[in-house]
């Protein structure tokens, strides 16, 4: 919650040019957005590489059940 | 022979349509407008530049996030990042465990007295009985005569934010003043 008060010393809170400048950073930003937004290009499940490999470790499991 | 090519600055318009495609273009709108939504940030949060710097990121974060969901309706791009800030600075007062407390100098205070009073002289303990009034108003009140009288925004930057009419913007916070005046009358 938000409650107004008198200020005590009449300066305007206006911010310096300084102030500004150090919080201005669109590279940042976008590197953010980026990180938050873009999901990988390819999924998981839809790497032959991986795929194969789960093909594998599944059959690899079959198999060790299959003998016992 | 070979003729320079003229590169023609891009519109506001055309820089939005870029924004929409690819979120690396929204780099210009960012840079025309950080200060002034910095600057109307830091003022909402009475000076709290770490909290401010936050915020502002926050915003155009959300703005780059939601800007295919922008539509020119004729009001000025910088309303809808107003829009989107008025809200972040909302969310976080409302986040704050303990109140928030921002600090108003006495000049903003007299011309929330002078707008509605004939009389001009006013004493400090006037002063103190409109912060109570003002911290007595509801959220969406209290808002109103900030953005007026403390950001000291015009009826029209007002009313592109809450996409009304600038005579409505007007009547709003003439009704508000009315009902402050009524309660600081009943309390002196």
């Amino acid at each position: 919650m938000r409650t107004f008060q008198r200020k005590t010393n009449e300066k305007s809170p206006e911010p310096t040019k300084e102030q500004m400048v150090r919080y201005k950073d669109f590279a940042s930003l976008s590197h953010q957005y980026e990180r938050l937004a873009k999901r990988p290009k390819k999924p998981l499940y839809r790497d032959p590489k991986l795929f194969l490999l789960l093909l594998i470790i599944g059959l690899m499991f079959l198999l060790i059940f299959l003998e016992s | 022979m070979f003729k320079k090519k003229k590169h023609h600055p891009l519109n506001e318009a055309q820089q939005i349509d870029l924004a929409k495609k690819d979120h690396r273009y929204f780099g210009p709108l960012y840079e025309t407008y950080f200060e002034q939504i910095f600057r109307f940030i830091f003022k909402r949060l009475g000076g709290n530049e770490e909290a401010a710097g936050d915020l502002v990121q926050q915003c155009f974060m959300k703005a780059m996030a939601n800007i295919h969901k922008y539509e020119d309706r004729g009001l000025p791009f910088s309303a809808w990042l107003y829009r989107i800030a008025q809200n972040e600075v909302n969310m976080f007062f409302r986040s704050q465990k303990k109140n928030y407390s921002v600090e108003i100098s006495d000049r903003q205070l007299y011309a929330i007295l002078e707008e509605g009073n004939e009389n001009t002289s006013f004493q400090q303990e006037d002063l103190d009985q409109l912060i109570e009034i003002i911290n007595n108003l509801e959220e969406t009140q209290a808002d109103l005569i900030e953005l007026r009288f403390f950001q000291q925004l015009s009826f029209k930057e007002i009313a592109d934010i809450y996409q009304i009419s600038e005579a409505n913007a007007k009547m709003k916070i003439y009704r508000l003043l009315e009902k402050i005046n009524k309660n600081w009358k009943r309390e002196s």
